[in-house]
C-alpha cells in the first residue's frame, strides 16, 4: 500500500509522504513515513517549539532548580501550568516561572545586564535555592546575547551557586525534538561529571527518560527499592540537579523516552562506557520484561522475579477485569512520538485493545521504525498530523477512545468521542503496573461513559422504548 | 493612611500575570467569524496560547502557525508567511479572515508582513478570483506592552482593513466590552435587548461555550462576521466598556467615520453599571426598563445579605487585568471589603493616570497599594511577612499557589479561571455578575471558616 494522499490534503500534496497505512507482508523500509522535517506553514500542526521541548519537557521537571527564561513574559507564561510532575518537595517546579521580561531596549541595546540583575535578584528572593537553568528564547538568541558569559560571571560571584545554560530558541529544529536534544548534550558536556555521587549500593543506574508524570518515577522508585538498585539520577523525574552531575558514576543507564533523552545515553556510553538498556515502563509485560532485563544486568534475577511475582498478584486480576471489558475497543493515539511505540503493543496484549490510528508530533524515523513493527496492519501511521486529517482519520476509523492532549481533546468531544490525556494522564501513574490498572481503569471509564450515549440523541426523534416504557 | 501608586522595582518577573502581546492578539482574532489567525514565529507562540484557551474554556479553538525554523530566523520568513496564508485559503473554504499575528522573532527579523500580504492578495485573487479574503497585518512583538495591548492591537488592526469606508447608517450601537467572558457577552446582549437597542458586541463570543449536538457539529468560535464590522462605521454611536481592551476602535471608528464614541468605566459592581445603563440610555435615548430595576434590586437583596456581616473591613488583594482589577476593587468597596492591594501587570505608564485609580486614591481611607507592572511574586513576597494581613484574593488561575499554600480563600476571576469548572459561563459585569461574584466570594470565604475551623458555627443559624 503506497502512502496515504487525504482529501484534505489535496492541495498540500507533500503531505502523502507522512501518512502510512500498514499492510501485513510489507517492509517498512519501502514506506516509512518522512518525519522530523520542517512543518508546512499553516497547517494547523499540533507541534511546540524547541524551547519547550527543553524547558518544558526536561528542565523544568526538577525540583531543586530556578528556571530562568530570558525572553518576552510570553515564553514563560507559556510553559507554566501546562504539566503534570510533581515532586516530594511540595512542587517546587510547578509553582513559579521565571522571566527576564524582555523589553523593546533591550532588544535594541542588549539583554545581558537585565539577565545578570534577573538571576541575582531569583538567587535573593529565593536564598534556599543554590540552583538555576537559564534558557535562550527567541529573541535573545537572534540579538546574541551571550548567556554563558553571564551565568559564568554570576557563578564567580555566587560561589554557592551553579547553573545550566541552554540555548535552544524556539525556532530552532523543527518540533520541540530539537530542544531534547540541545538540553541533553549540553548537560553532559558541561555538568556531568562535575559532583561525585554518594554510592550506597552495589548496584546502580540512572533512570533517562521519564518525567514524573502523576507520579511515575516515584511508583517505580518504589521497585527499584525493593531491588535495592540504587538510581544515582533520574533525568528527570522528580529529579535534582545535583544527581544530574553524577550521572557519569552509574553502572547502567536505563531508557524509558528514547526519544527525548536517548542522546544523553549513548554520550554516557560513548564516555564513560555505561552500558544503555531500553525498556518500556508502561504495560504488563513490557515491564515484567524491563524489570527481567535490568536484574539479568546486575545478577539478581530472583529479586526481580519475586518483584513481578508480588506485583502480579496485587494487580493482574485488576488488569483482567479491565481486559474482558475493553476487548476490541479501538483506540487512536495523538501523542508525541515514543508514546505510539510504547502503548500499542501494550494495550494490545495486555488490554485486547486495538490502535487504529497514530500520529506522532516530533518523532523520528527510529521512531516510525519501532511502532510500525509493533502495531498492527490496517492501522495509520502519520507523522506531524493536523486539525482536518484527524477529522478525516477519525472518519476512516472510527476510534472508541483517542490518547492526546486536552484541547485536542475538546475537539473530539463534539463527535461524541471520549479522550483519555495522553500527555499528563486523566488519573495516573501510568507507568509500573499498577499504573497500567489506572490506564485501563481511565480508558473504560472514558467508553463508557453514558453521556456520550446521550449525546447522540436528537431529542426531536422518537424516544427509545425503555425510556418510553418507564414514563407510562 | 491612603493609597499609594508603585511599580515593581525588581528586572526580573517571578510568576507573571499576564502573557505577552500575540497571545493576546490571538484572544481577539478567534472572536471572529470564518477567521483563523495565522502566528508568525515559533511554533510555540500557537501551540501554548491554544492549549491556554483550551484550560480556560474547555474549548478547541482554531489557530495556525508559520512555523518559523532556523532557516526563516536567518533568511527571513516571508515564504512561509505566503504559504501559511494560502494553506489556510485553499483547505478552508469558509475562511474570510486571517490575522497575521507577529511575535517577537518575527519583529527582530524584521519581516515585511504589509508586503507579504499584498503578494498574498494577489495570489488569493487570482486562484479564487470570487472569494473575498481579508488578509490582517497585526503587529505584536512579544517584547511590548503584553496580551492585553495585543488584544487591543488585533482588533484595532482588524477593524483598519475590513472597516475601509462608510456604511449605511445601521441603527446600531458598536459595544466594546473588551477581553471578557461569553457569560458577560450573553448579559450584555440580554441588557442591550432589555433596553431594545440594537448592539454589536465586538468581539461576540457567546459561542466560546458550545454545545455537544446529535449531528456532531462544531460551533466553538467567534460569531463577529465581516459584515458586523464594515456595518460598525455606519453605527449611531461606539461604547467601550474597557479602557485597555478595544477603547482604541472606538476611536478609530470617530477618527475615520465620525462614529460618536463613548468610554465608561468597566461595568463592574452595582454602581458601574449604573453609569454603563444611564450611558446607553443617554447615547439612545430609551429608558431603562423595569426588568433591569428589578435585577438591581436582586443583587443589591443577595449582596446586603453578605457585606456588613462578613465582608465588612476584609483585607483583599486583586491581580488581573487592569481592567477588571480597577473594576473590582470599586465593586469591593461597595460591598464593604477593603482592597489593599491591586496588581496590574504590564509596563503601560498611563495606569499611574487612570482617572479610576486617582479617584480611589482620593476616596480610601486606608492603607492600599496599587503595583504596576507587576508579577504574582509582589503578592507572595507580601505574605511571607507574617503581619501582612490578608483575607481574600481575586484573580485567576495563574495564582491559585498563593492561596493554596498561604491558606488565605480565594475567588477566581478574570482570565484564566482553569482550576474551577464552569466560570466561564457567568457574568462578572452587569447587576448579576456583582451578584455571582459577591456570592462565589461569601462561599470561598464560608468553605474556608469550615476547613480551618473558624467560626464555622456562625453559619449554624444564617
Amino acid at each position: 500500500m503506497p502512502m496515504v494522499l487525504l482529501e484534505c490534503d489535496k492541495d498540500i500534496p507533500e503531505r502523502q509522504q507522512h501518512i502510512y497505512l500498514k499492510v501485513d507482508g510489507e517492509d517498512s523500509r519501502d514506506y516509512l513515513p518522512v518525519s522530523n522535517a520542517s512543518t508546512i506553514p499553516g497547517t494547523l500542526s499540533e507541534r511546540g517549539c524547541a524551547f519547550c521541548g527543553a524547558k518544558l519537557v526536561i528542565g523544568g521537571v526538577l525540583k531543586d532548580t530556578i528556571q530562568m527564561i530570558h525572553g518576552p513574559i510570553g515564553c514563560a507564561y507559556d510553559t507554566w501550568h501546562t504539566k503534570r510532575y510533581p515532586t516530594d518537595n511540595g512542587h517546587f517546579n510547578m509553582k513559579y516561572v521565571w522571566s527576564t521580561d524582555m523589553k523593546e531596549s533591550h532588544i535594541v541595546f542588549g539583554g545581558e545586564k537585565r539577565l545578570e540583575k534577573s538571576i541575582n535578584e531569583a538567587f535573593d528572593e529565593m536564598p534556599d535555592v543554590k540552583r538555576m537553568f537559564v534558557y535562550t528564547t527567541c529573541p535573545t538568541a537572534l540579538i546574541g546575547d551571550d548567556i554563558k558569559a553571564v551565568a559564568k560571571k554570576v557563578m564567580s560571584e555566587r560561589p554557592e551557586v551553579d547553573i545550566f545554560t541552554c540555548e535552544c530558541p524556539g525556532f530552532a529544529g523543527v518540533s520541540q525534538s530539537k530542544g531534547h536534544h540541545v538540553l541533553n548534550i549540553g548537560w553532559i558536556n558541561e555538568k556531568v561529571g562535575s559532583l561525585e555521587p554518594e554510592i550506597t549500593s552495589d548496584y546502580t543506574m540512572n533512570f533517562i527518560g521519564d518525567f514524573n508524570i502523576q507520579g511515575d518515577t516515584q511508583l517505580l522508585q518504589t521497585y527499584w527499592d525493593k531491588l535495592g538498585i540504587q538510581v544515582i539520577a533520574h533525568f528527570t523525574g522528580n529529579g535534582t540537579y545535583d544527581a544530574l552531575r553524577g550521572m557519569h558514576r552509574a553502572q547502567l543507564n536505563v531508557v524509558n523516552c528514547a526519544r527525548s533523552s536517548g542522546y544523553i545515553a549513548n554520550e554516557l556510553k560513548k564516555r564513560y562506557g555505561i552500558p544503555r538498556l531500553d525498556i518500556d515502563s508502561w504495560g504488563f509485560s513490557y515491564m515484567a520484561e524491563g524489570i527481567r532485563k535490568i536484574c539479568a544486568f546486575f545478577g539478581i534475577e530472583d529479586r526481580g522475579e519475586a518483584l513481578i511475582a508480588d506485583e502480579y498478584e496485587k494487580w493482574k486480576g485488576k488488569l483482567d477485569w479491565y481486559k474482558e471489558r475493553l476487548q476490541g475497543t479501538k483506540m487512536a493515539i495523538w501523542t508525541g512520538g515514543p508514546r505510539l511505540w510504547h502503548w500499542t503493543k501494550s494495550v494490545e496484549d495486555d488490554l485486547g485493545i486495538q490502535v487504529v490510528a497514530m500520529s506522532s508530533k516530533f518523532g523520528h524515523q527510529e521512531d516510525f521504525e519501532k511502532v510500525i513493527a509493533r502495531g498492527q496492519s490496517g492501522t495509520y501511521y502519520i507523522d506531524d498530523g493536523n486539525e482536518l486529517e484527524f477529522f478525516e482519520i477519525i472518519e476512516k476509523v472510527k476510534p472508541d477512545v483517542i490518547f492526546t492532549g486536552p484541547r485536542v481533546g475538546e475537539l473530539v468531544k463534539k463527535l461524541h468521542i471520549p479522550y483519555v490525556n495522553g500527555h499528563g494522564y486523566h488519573n495516573g501513574p501510568y507507568m509500573g503496573f499498577e499504573g497500567f490498572v489506572n490506564l485501563a481503569r481511565d480508558t473504560y471509564n472514558a467508553v463508557h461513559n453514558p453521556l456520550l450515549k446521550l449525546a447522540g440523541t436528537d431529542i426531536r426523534g422518537t424516544a427509545p422504548a425503555a425510556f418510553k416504557e418507564a414514563a407510562e | 493612611m491612603g493609597c499609594e501608586i508603585t511599580s515593581r522595582d525588581r528586572a526580573g518577573i517571578i510568576n507573571p500575570m499576564y502573557d505577552c502581546q500575540p497571545a493576546g492578539a490571538q484572544y481577539a482574532g478567534i472572536g471572529m467569524k470564518d477567521c483563523i489567525p495565522l502566528v508568525h514565529g515559533g511554533q510555540g507562540c500557537t501551540m501554548f496560547v491554544r492549549l491556554l484557551f483550551a484550560q480556560h474554556f474547555k474549548e478547541n479553538f482554531d489557530i495556525a502557525s508559520t512555523s518559523l525554523h532556523e532557516e526563516s530566523a536567518v533568511f527571513g520568513g516571508h515564504a512561509r508567511m505566503q504559504d501559511g496564508v494560502m494553506a489556510l485559503v485553499r483547505r478552508y473554504p469558509h475562511l474570510r479572515i486571517i490575522q497575521i499575528i507577529t511575535t517577537c522573532s518575527t519583529e527582530v527579523i524584521g519581516d515585511d508582513v504589509e508586503g507579504s500580504i499584498n503578494v498574498c492578495n494577489k495570489m488569493i485573487k487570482e486562484e479564487f478570483p470570487d472569494r473575498e479574503v481579508y488578509v490582517v497585518p497585526v503587529h505584536t512583538p512579544s517584547f511590548k506592552s503584553s496580551q492585553v495591548g495585543g488584544y487591543s492591537e488585533c482588533v484595532l488592526s482588524t477593524f483598519k482593513t475590513i472597516a475601509k469606508k462608510k456604511a449605511e447608517p445601521s441603527g446600531k450601537l458598536n459595544l466594546f466590552p473588551g477581553w471578557v467572558n461569553p457569560g458577560d457577552v450573553t448579559l450584555l446582549k440580554r441588557y442591550a435587548a432589555a433596553m431594545d437597542v440594537d448592539a454589536s458586541i465586538f468581539m461576540d463570543t457567546e459561542d466560546f461555550d458550545s454545545p455537544m449536538l446529535p449531528d456532531k457539529s462544531i460551533h466553538t468560535h467567534g460569531r463577529t462576521t465581516v459584515e458586523d464590522i464594515r456595518a460598525s462605521s455606519g453605527a449611531f454611536a461606539s461604547l467601550a466598556l474597557a479602557r485597555y481592551e478595544g477603547a482604541s476602535t472606538g476611536e478609530f471608528l470617530r477618527d475615520e467615520f465620525e462614529v460618536p464614541h463613548h468610554l465608561v468605566s468597566t461595568p463592574y459592581g452595582i454602581a458601574n453599571t449604573d453609569a454603563m445603563l444611564r450611558k446607553i440610555s443617554e447615547i439612545t435615548g430609551k429608558p431603562i426598563p423595569e426588568s433591569l430595576v428589578k435585577e438591581r434590586g436582586i443583587a443589591l437583596d443577595a449582596l446586603q445579605d453578605l457585606a456588613h456581616m462578613f465582608f465588612a473591613d476584609k483585607r483583599v488583594a486583586i491581580f488581573g487585568h487592569p481592567d477588571l482589577v480597577i473594576g473590582l476593587s470599586e465593586f469591593c468597596i461597595e460591598v464593604e471589603l477593603k482592597p489593599v492591594l491591586l496588581l496590574l501587570g504590564d509596563d503601560n505608564t498611563k495606569y499611574k493616570r487612570d482617572p479610576r485609580i486617582l479617584a480611589l486614591k482620593d476616596k480610601v481611607n486606608w492603607d492600599m497599594e496599587v503595583v504596576c507592572n507587576a508579577d504574582l511574586w509582589e503578592l507572595e513576597k507580601r505574605l511571607k511577612d507574617p503581619d501582612y494581613k490578608l483575607d481574600l484574593i481575586l484573580g485567576h488561575s495563574k495564582g491559585r499557589y498563593v492561596a493554596i499554600d498561604h491558606k488565605i480563600p480565594m475567588a477566581r476571576v478574570g482570565f484564566p479561571t482553569f482550576d474551577r469548572a464552569g466560570l466561564y459561563r457567568q457574568p462578572t459585569m452587569g447587576y448579576q455578575g456583582a451578584m455571582l461574584l459577591g456570592e462565589a466570594i461569601a462561599n470561598a470565604m464560608f468553605a474556608h471558616m469550615e476547613y480551618t475551623h473558624d467560626r464555622e458555627w456562625i453559619l449554624n443559624t444564617w
